[in-house]
């Protein structure tokens, strides 16, 4: 995938400067389907210029969210502002600079793939069409162009999908489950595609999806949601630690004299044997690892190794999804 | 919006009517086989048997082309392509990817209209042709239509086509299902309305049947295929614009309103 298609440079106005940092900001968003309430009081903070994950198990509510957002359904109760401006009262200037693919990239089959283009081109205006060559270049489609739509592949659509959404020049993309349907090729193009549309062109990127894998390589923040509602929001690292147990991994010369002198230890929660060493589950902050250290050594105990044990994204959203209450549906989430 | 971006939307529009092509096989087969058929058969018959069989063309020839052509295929065609420029960005999972532009969903509505009339009017005005190309070429010693025949008949297969195809436009948006529109549209067509403009107890209820106030404009005599209600012209016009008004209305307010 090559060359930038425009520099989102020039900015839509933004009708309240207290959301000039914030591409989207939820309050209060709620969306009822009768009796079901699917988006429940979600408050969420995009900063600008950011690649930010929306990530939840299937049916959690994240393309519903979507949907409000992009003034697609209404939204039963609560606020909403894109790039500063409230949705759905300037909805039509605020989609101007906004790309978005929602669920699967859709098509008329029996155009091409510029054709498709033309036609989005066409309702959004006049610079939308010079655009339309260099987002097909930008997404490697430029050969295939001219082929009817029917015979291009599921990763071809999700490119054409994104070719699409650049012709807004957006400076906030949504992409509800970018990568369904790519090959492991194309993923990694599409993550480095989505960092450099962040990092070289200043846009945002509001990724929705539920590989975890997915949203840590590529995002820098997240929002985790479950059964509609925002359970945790923040940068990726903190979320992959916050709320998380400080654990290490102890290699020692003697496990049973160090298994043994954790244990009577108050800066040690729990010590146990694995296959890596000794885990041990520390009581206070990581700082106090040196101390477990000194310890040790004061018991006669020769350690080899001490380690922290990093936590993942995933590790996180298992944890506070409902998940882990409902074993029966495991094949939802994929790291 | 400006006139660029309406026209392109037209362009668009159109763009996506021209490409479908399944559809605009049958539109060409409905709207130009039959008139074909029609004088093909009937040169043929004068052919075997002048005494028995008129020539095809002439002004006889002209009245039965144009009643198939307006009365018939044109406005099967017609069905057609308004359910195809009403359904079809719905059908595809394109239109919430056009919602998402910001372009306002009545402009998207509006822009299908135009479009469908465009590609209608193409395919009719063909058919219309062929239509004045067996009247003169087969009329033999007919007399042949004036110049005022050939443009009344002109502009009744523009109001037959058009008004049908509009009415179609509105009601497939409405339903937003292709199958359903055709079925129903061309069920009304055929079945429902000559049905009830013969159910002489419905007395002047039967005026507001859209086919027995488009024959009310006919220029030339329908005959005991056609008109069953007599009508004055001004009843038969204000039919005609409460029928587009209504499903231009319903099909605008669907599509304003509908989940994309």
């Amino acid at each position: 995938m090559s060359p930038p298609v425009d520099a989102a440079s020039a900015e839509v106005p933004t009708s309240d400067p207290t959301s000039a940092g914030l591409a989207v900001e939820t309050a209060g968003l709620t969306k009822r389907f009768g009796e079901r309430t699917a988006v429940d009081g979600v408050d969420l903070l995009v900063p600008r210029g950011s690649a930010f994950g929306f990530l939840g198990p299937n049916g959690a509510g994240k393309t519903t969210t979507i949907r409000m957002l992009l003034g697609l359904t209404h939204a039963s109760a609560g606020e909403m502002r894109v790039l500063g401006h409230p949705v759905p009262a300037e909805r039509g200037t605020t989609l101007q600079r906004v790309g978005a693919i929602v669920e699967d990239p859709r098509f008329h089959p029996y155009l091409s793939g510029r054709e498709n283009l033309r036609v989005v081109a066409a309702v959004r205006g006049p610079e939308a069409a010079e655009r339309i060559a260099p987002a097909l270049a930008r997404v490697g489609l430029s050969e295939r162009a001219d082929e009817k739509v029917k015979s291009y592949s599921q990763g071809m659509r999700q490119r054409l999908g994104v070719a699409r959404c650049l012709l807004a020049d957006p400076l906030l993309l949504i992409l509800d489950e970018p990568t369904n349907g790519l090959d492991p090729g194309g993923i990694q193009e599409f993550r480095e595609m989505i960092r450099a549309m962040v990092e070289q062109e200043g846009r945002t990127v509001f990724l929705s999806s539920h590989l975890l894998d997915e949203v840590e390589k590529i995002c820098d923040a997240a929002a985790i949601v479950d059964r509609g509602k925002i359970v945790t929001q923040g940068p990726i690292a903190e979320l992959a630690e916050g709320g998380a147990r400080h654990e290490l991994i102890v290699g020692a010369d003697d496990v049973e004299l160090a298994l043994s002198a954790l244990s009577t230890s108050e800066l040690v929660r729990e010590a146990r044997r694995s296959d890596e060493g000794i885990r041990v589950v520390l009581s206070g902050e990581p700082s106090t690892a040196a101390q477990v250290n000194a310890m040790l050594v004061r018991a006669g105990v020769g350690v080899m190794r001490l380690e922290p044990v990093r936590h993942s994204l995933e590790q996180r959203f298992l944890e506070v999804t409902s998940r882990l209450d409902a074993p029966e549906q495991p094949q939802e989430v994929q790291a | 919006m400006n006139a660029t971006i309406a026209l392109q939307m037209f362009g668009a529009d159109f763009l996506k009517l021209r490409k479908r092509r399944g559809t605009m096989i049958w539109v060409l087969v409905l709207a130009l086989l039959p008139v074909i058929i029609l004088f093909t058969v009937k040169a043929i018959q004068h052919s075997s048997n002048a005494l028995k069989y008129e020539p095809a063309g002439g002004t006889p020839g002209f009245t039965d082309g144009l009643r198939l052509l307006c009365l018939f295929f044109g406005p099967l065609a017609a069905v057609l392509i308004g359910v195809e420029a009403g359904t079809g960005d719905a059908s595809a999972g394109v239109f919430r990817d056009l919602v998402v532009t910001g372009r306002s969903r009545l402009a998207l509505f509006g822009s299908r209209v135009p479009a469908a009339l465009a590609v209608c009017w193409s395919v009719t005005v063909t058919g219309y042709a062929l239509v004045l190309l067996g009247t003169f070429a087969f009329a033999s010693n007919l007399p042949t239509p004036d110049t005022a025949l050939v443009l009344n008949g002109l502009g009744f297969t523009l109001l037959t086509t058009g008004v049908v195809c509009v009415v179609a436009v509105g009601f497939a948006s409405l339903t937003n299902s292709k199958p359903a529109a055709i079925t129903a549209l061309i069920a009304w067509q055929l079945v429902a309305s000559p049905l009830i403009a013969n159910i002489s107890s419905l007395g002047k209820a039967r005026d507001a049947v859209l086919s027995q106030a488009l024959i009310h404009f006919s220029p030339v005599h329908v005959g005991d295929r056609g008109a069953s209600v007599t009508m004055s012209q001004g009843t038969g016009l204000l039919v005609l614009v409460a029928w587009v008004a209504l499903f231009l209305a319903l099909g605008a307010w669907r599509t304003r309103t509908m989940d994309a």
